[in-house]
Order: C-alpha cells, then sequence, then structure tokens
C-alpha cells in the first residue's frame, strides 16, 4: 500500500469516527501543515495554532470526504484556506494584529530553534543565519499563489499537476506562478548563491 | 537549439521534466553558451538555495494538544462585532429602535431586520469556516489526478 493509499485508507477509518486514524494522519502529516503554514506567515508558534485548526477541519470534513482526490492534495487545499483565512483576519485586525506580531522574517524573534546543521565555526554560523533569514523573506514576500506554489513545489514535492489542484488553476497558470516565483528569488537572492 | 528555447526549458530542467535527449541538449547548449551559463547558473542557484531553509519540528505534545481542541466550535478569527454578547445585544437594540415606529410598519420592519440580522450573524459565524471546506467540494468533485 503506498503512503498515498493509506492515508486514504485512514481517512475513511476517521470518517466512521475511529479517533485513532485521526492521530495517525495528524502524527503523519504535522510536520508538513506546520512547514508549510510557517513558511508562509514566519511564525513558528502561530504556525502550530493554524496546523491545529487544519487538522481540526479535516476531522470536521470527515463525513464529506470523498477518495477522489489524494489526500494530500485535499490536505494541503485546507491548508492554504486556512492560511488565507488567517491572512484576511490579520488584515481585519491590522492596527492590533500586525504590530504585536513578531518580525516573521526573523527566526531569532519567533522563539523557535531550528535543527541545528550550521557548521561550528561562527564566522560561518552568522552567514548561514544570515542566508535563511534572507531566504525566509524571499519566500515570504511573493504574491500568495507565487508562494504557495514554491513551497509545494520546493519543499513539499508536488507535482505541477498536484499544485494546480490545489491553487484551483490550470497546470499552464501553475508553471507560469513557478517561472514569475524564481524570475524573483534569482533577483533577491542575488550575491547569495555561486 | 536557439538560446530562447533554452530559457524557455529553465522550469522544465529544473523540476525533472524533460526527455532524457532534450536534458542531454540543454545541458550541453549551457555548457557551451557564454550568454546562457550565468543565466542558468543564477536561476538554478536561486532555486537549490532556498532549498536551504531548514524547516521546524512540531514542538512537543502537538499531536495531544490538537486531539484536546477536537470539541472546540467552528468559529475562529472572529471580530468583536461578533462575540455572542455584542451581536445579541445590537439585534436587541434594533429591534428597540423599530418598536416606535407604527405599528402595522413595525412588524414589517421588525421582521425584516431580524432576518437580515439573523442571516448576517449566521454568515459571519460560518464565513471563515464555510470558506476553508467550500473549496473541498471542488476538489473532490473533480479531480483528475
Ligand atoms: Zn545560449
Amino acid at each position: 500500500m503506498t503512503p498515498s493509499d493509506s492515508d486514504v485508507a485512514l481517512m475513511l477509518r476517521v470518517r466512521d469516527g475511529d479517533a485513532d486514524a485521526f492521530r495517525e494522519l495528524v502524527e503523519r502529516h504535522q510536520r508538513a501543515v506546520i512547514n508549510t503554514i510557517h513558511r508562509a506567515i514566519g511564525d513558528a508558534w502561530e504556525a502550530e495554532d493554524l496546523a491545529q485548526r487544519v487538522f481540526l477541519q479535516v476531522y470536521r470534513s470527515a463525513k464529506r470526504y470523498q477518495p477522489t482526490a489524494k489526500f494530500t492534495t485535499w490536505l494541503f487545499t485546507i491548508t492554504r484556506n486556512t492560511i488565507l483565512n488567517e491572512h484576511r483576519r490579520r488584515s481585519r485586525h491590522a492596527a492590533e494584529s500586525l504590530e504585536a506580531l513578531q518580525d516573521p522574517a526573523d527566526p531569532e524573534s519567533t522563539g523557535w530553534q531550528a535543527p541545528d546543521t550550521t557548521s561550528p565555526d561562527p564566522a560561518q554560523e552568522v552567514i548561514e543565519s544570515e542566508l535563511k533569514k534572507k531566504i525566509m523573506e524571499a519566500v515570504q514576500e511573493l504574491p500568495e499563489a507565487q508562494r504557495t506554489a514554491v513551497i509545494l513545489c520546493r519543499y513539499e514535492g508536488l507535482s505541477y499537476e498536484e499544485i494546480a489542484q490545489v491553487l484551483r488553476c490550470s497546470v499552464s497558470a501553475t508553471k507560469s506562478l513557478l517561472h514569475r516565483a524564481r524570475l524573483t528569488l534569482k533577483e533577491k537572492l542575488r550575491g547569495y548563491y555561486q | 537549439m536557439s538560446c530562447r528555447a533554452i530559457r524557455e526549458q529553465f522550469d522544465e530542467r529544473l523540476d525533472g521534466r524533460l526527455a532524457r535527449s532534450q536534458e542531454a541538449a540543454f545541458d550541453a547548449h549551457v555548457a557551451a553558451c557564454p550568454d546562457c551559463r550565468p543565466e542558468w547558473r543564477a536561476y538554478a542557484g536561486a532555486w537549490e538555495i532556498i532549498e536551504r531553509q531548514a524547516g521546524i519540528e512540531p514542538s512537543f505534545g502537538f499531536v495531544e494538544r490538537t486531539l484536546r481542541r477536537l470539541d472546540e466550535q467552528p468559529t475562529v478569527g472572529r471580530s468583536w462585532f461578533w462575540q455572542p454578547s455584542v451581536r445579541w445585544v445590537t439585534l436587541a437594540a434594533a429591534v428597540v429602535a423599530l418598536s416606535v415606529g407604527g405599528w402595522a410598519e413595525r412588524e414589517r420592519r421588525q421582521e425584516r431586520r431580524q432576518a437580515e440580522l439573523y442571516a448576517h450573524v449566521q454568515q459571519a459565524d460560518y464565513l471563515e469556516d464555510f470558506d476553508v471546506i467550500a473549496n473541498l467540494d471542488q476538489i473532490e468533485g473533480g479531480n483528475h489526478l
């Protein structure tokens, strides 16, 4: 059974009220959902809160779930809509939220420690840290559809067709989004790559 | 192959979507062409480097906390105006205001106003969750994976 098949099997059990199946789905996909949100909004704690809302939506929608779509496509569609709602909520509460939010581009401000993959050389660590900050900024500053396409393609390994489904656009539009995003990233990250 | 044709294949080359023969022709051109080589290096370099942004790990107890939220009501991110107390005070105020008019007119207007407010409140209650779920019907119904 492929992971995709077993996701569908789990989801059908969730539809029948099986709590263990739901737990397994959360365990299996928590990292992808949290990271997709984190890369889009930048705040690790808020990313977890929103990721929980995504899984709650999965649970609540289980009764209507039909295994016609690949589960992860469905899951990322819910994730994207949850992020869009969050952006809408933030713009409604701009005065109170935006100022209160920590600098999304600053990984230090989230109180979150990313896994340490840097070298022990302090100078190298500074460079790595600056690079990560720059990458996060560059990705977050992309227009929403481009950003989602980049996150799903680069970090989650979705195909053009799957991304098109999540974004509800054609495959050619998806390619165009990725192309424009790459041109922007090339300019913004100039000097950071060899 | 022309430089323009090569550059139109940048994305497909990056995403591994070129046929083997196309890939060989692409690589040969880029290796030999002084115009395309730096363009390709920059284009591919930026794409490669963003992978350096490592993901974060879920915090301890994430799954348990998620399971504990299962009983939460599906109402999220609402402005103060739509808090239950405020919304019912608003409804009551509208009803009181309408009562100063003529009785028949009041009756008619009250019914209409209440229906509007009720519909508005209902809409606000479920708007966000509806939006999240709305797309799912389309993806469920129109999937062609
Ligand atoms: Zn050339």
